[in-house]
């Protein structure tokens, strides 16, 4: 069986929030030649500056001299995408679910929520300090995440 | 993004234009705690992406509107930021309508 042609990049960016959007912006360049739909885009953007944000801020309390790990990579199958940082980690299990109407006024909580469903697959490391995020390319999701020939 | 603020028939209205992120979301609270109004309306027409931060923003607006005894309505969302209301059951807290002018009246 002929293996998956994987592509991968790799960054390092410091704890800024100024690089968040510059970072989603060469990943999104990066993943162009999947032509993705714009909600797809929109998805991935999202999820991935959300990452990002929690690392930097609540990993890093927004040390710009710690790197926050981003490594991004796709095949003809998926999109996977993995954010790390040097913090003690986080039990995502315990990050209050902020659809119960007592959370609904709540400040915290919606990005790990947004991630978790908007995106196929969502893997934190015992620690919770590295996140490995996928989204599919194929299967019945396949027409919405890709534009139209 | 630019916030521009405006009254029209007793509500203040905020017309969004950019987006709502974690750097931009401060400017939005900015002007609306600038007008301190019982009656809101936020229209999200020109507003392509929100994320966490925007929508803990929006959350909090609602949270001091109602606090004073006022209304606050969210108005023109794309189908996009909407189904980010929907995903965080948002759209149940916020009172949403297809237009500016849909909201203002319903909010005044």
């Amino acid at each position: 069986m002929a293996k998956k042609a994987v592509r991968k990049k790799e960054f390092r960016l410091p704890s800024d929030l100024a690089e968040v959007q510059k970072a989603s912006a060469k990943v999104l360049a990066f993943l162009r030649p999947l032509s993705l739909s714009e909600a797809a885009s929109f998805d991935i953007r999202l999820c991935l500056e959300e990452a990002l944000i929690n690392a930097m801020k609540y990993g890093h309390g927004l040390r710009p001299e710690l790197e926050v790990r981003l490594a991004a990579e796709y095949d003809d199958e998926s999109i996977r995408l993995t954010i790390e940082d040097h913090g003690p980690g986080f039990d995502v299990d315990k990050v209050a679910d902020c659809t119960q109407k007592s959370n609904l006024l709540r400040g915290s909580g919606r990005g790990v929520y947004l991630i978790r469903q908007l995106m196929d697959e969502v893997e934190y490391n015992a620690k919770g300090n590295r996140l490995t995020m996928t989204k599919r390319l194929v299967g019945p999701e396949t027409k919405r995440l890709r534009k139209r020939e | 993004m630019t916030v521009k603020s405006f009254e029209k028939d007793g509500v203040a209205v905020f017309q969004v234009n950019g987006e709502i992120n974690i750097s931009t979301s401060p400017d939005l609270k900015k002007h609306f705690e600038k007008l301190a109004a019982k009656k809101v309306v936020v229209d999200l027409t020109e507003v392509g992406y929100v994320d966490s931060s925007g929508l803990a923003t929006l959350v909090e607006m609602l949270k001091k509107t109602k606090s004073q005894g006022g209304s606050l309505g969210l108005a023109g969302m794309s189908e996009k930021v909407r189904s980010l209301f929907e995903i965080t059951k948002l759209d149940k807290l916020f009172p949403i309508f297809a237009s500016q002018e849909e909201a203002v009246t319903r909010v005044k």
